[in-house]
């Protein structure tokens, strides 16, 4: 028997701002996807300022939002110090702005960047093992939570060595912390965090019940191991344990989408709406990017490894993230508008407080950018990509406008 | 001798709306039973469509508020169970059909 108080929700003021922020620097990350080619190396400082401010200014800030929520749920208590979410957004918003800047203009600026971003990451993680060691359960998502952050601290600071060996402080190999910093942030948190979340939210949404969780705990532990294993490799300069690792992955992520097609079997609610769409489009964009990176592994050209890693990113990061906010946004709103006035005046339902054509727009726009996008990193073709990122862009506007009007309902 | 009879105590539920989905709680089939004692006191014992539901307590609280209303109703207590867990079905036919129909409630 669990109970989650009201006094466990954090207030609404302080998780809005992480959602507009977020939308407004998913809308910047397009923006400036019209401005590259469709060919580059992955190393340029230009791609990699481009990478940080979707994956810091976007998803991390999306994830940081989305577990001031979530974390009390999951583990069923209270935040440990909630108010510390006060401090993280704007350390992580300035930091990543700067680290930005310094990709794109003054590399000096690289490691003030880093270190605003390093601090809200660690205070971050921190309280979240705080809160972890207040909870008495120890659910597949909890263990979710303690193993992903791990790999958040181990990818924050190969990131800051990589700071400060750019700007000449420290003597490292860049390339090789490189390998080690993307695996654990990309593979260590973000993809593990979306693998425990969607083992609660996805049921939650889609309302199914009684299924076999062997396939993602299988996952979780591969994933978990497959990381590990790439982050020792790309360390010690190793390619055979970098080969075991990617394989070890590429097995837990088949087991994970396993799992999601049981949930999906399973799954009461049909209605196709914004959510499912996204999920549809996310999932797919996932089993294309494994399939893309195999090939680049058994030797194609590296065309093949960015069409894996766009579709991994912008297909399925983005589109689980964005379609879960159309779900949790208006949540979010109507626990602190309307929950109050249940039972004394009529409430609006969670379905009818997202802009249905905006949120239509933003998928159509972002799927079809998605793709024509990918299809021109992987011809190498400008014209292709550019579209693609021109579409990808107007989809952006579309989500930050459906986010502003569902933080504003019932204001 | 208390005049509450538990089809009153599920009528007063039906007016608490689940509002992720629309339904009400009881053609959810939430509701699993709804004991009355003769002090007119009143124990309902109900399941949730998801055990990680961030709305648990006030669902519980928007119950027992609800069962508060019938007339001469005693104390009103509200137990959350796990066991046997929620399925669509027990839910009624017409939540089905929605649901299965990809409507929106």
């Amino acid at each position: 028997m669990f109970a989650i108080s009201r006094d466990f929700a954090p207030p609404l003021d302080l998780i809005a701002p992480f959602f507009k922020i977020g939308a407004l620097l998913y809308l910047f990350s397009m923006i400036a996807l019209i401005g590259f080619n469709s060919s580059f190396a992955y190393q340029e400082m230009a791609v990699a300022g481009w990478v940080h401010l979707f994956l810091l200014g976007f998803v991390m800030v999306i994830i940081f939002g989305a577990m001031a929520q979530l974390i009390p749920v999951v583990l069923e208590v209270g935040h440990a110090v909630v108010d510390l979410y006060y401090v993280i957004l704007p350390l992580l918003g300035i930091g990543t702005l700067i680290m930005v800047a310094g990709f794109w203009i003054e590399p000096a600026l690289l490691s003030y960047g880093g270190l605003l971003v390093l601090s809200s990451m660690i205070i971050f993680a921190l309280e979240a093992f705080a809160t972890l060691k207040k909870a008495e359960i120890n659910t597949l998502t909890v263990k979710t939570i303690a193993v992903s952050n791990t790999y958040l601290l181990l990818g924050i600071l190969t990131g800051f060595a990589i700071a400060l060996g750019l700007n000449g402080t420290i003597s490292i190999n860049v390339d090789t912390m490189l390998k080690a910093h993307v695996y654990a942030v990309l593979g260590g948190f973000v993809l593990l965090t979306i693998m425990g979340l969607s083992l609660t939210l996805i049921p939650m949404f889609s309302l199914a019940h009684g299924f076999d969780e062997t396939p993602i705990k299988r996952g979780f532990n591969l994933v978990a191991i497959g990381v590990g294993i790439v982050f020792i490799g790309a360390l010690v300069s190793l390619d055979i344990l970098q080969w075991l690792g990617y394989l070890i992955t590429i097995i837990g992520a088949g087991f994970y989408l396993y799992q999601i097609y049981i949930i999906y079997k399973l799954t009461v609610r049909k209605e196709m709406d914004i959510w499912a769409k996204a999920m549809f489009f996310g999932f797919g964009s996932l089993i294309l990017s494994i399939v893309l990176g195999v090939i680049y592994l058994l030797g194609a050209s590296d065309s093949w490894l960015h069409t894996s890693a766009w579709f991994f990113i912008l297909g399925f990061i983005g589109f689980l993230i964005n379609g879960h906010l159309y779900k949790i946004v208006p949540f979010l709103v109507w626990f602190e508008r309307f929950a109050p006035l249940v039972g004394k005046e009529k409430v609006p339902m969670l379905h009818e407080m997202y802009p249905k054509e905006q949120a239509n727009m933003m998928f159509w726009f972002s799927s079809i950018g998605t793709t024509l996008g990918g299809l021109g990193l992987l011809l190498e073709n400008d014209f292709l990509f550019k579209s693609g990122a021109s579409l990808l862009m107007i989809g952006g506007v579309f989500l930050y406008l459906s986010m502003s009007k569902m933080l504003s309902y019932g204001k | 001798m208390c005049e509450i009879t538990k089809e009153r105590v599920f009528e007063a539920i039906s007016t608490v709306i689940d509002p992720e989905v629309g339904f009400n709680l009881v053609e959810m089939g939430l509701i699993y039973d709804a004991i009355v004692e003769e002090s007119c006191n009143v124990k309902v014992i109900m399941t949730l469509s998801t055990r990680g539901c961030p709305l648990h307590q006030m669902i519980k609280m928007w119950v027992q508020e609800a069962v508060e209303k019938i007339d001469n109703a005693g104390i009103v207590e509200v137990d959350v169970v796990w066991e046997p867990a929620w399925n669509i079905s027990m839910a009624d036919d017409n939540v089905k059909e929605a649901l299965a129909g990809g409507m929106p409630s």
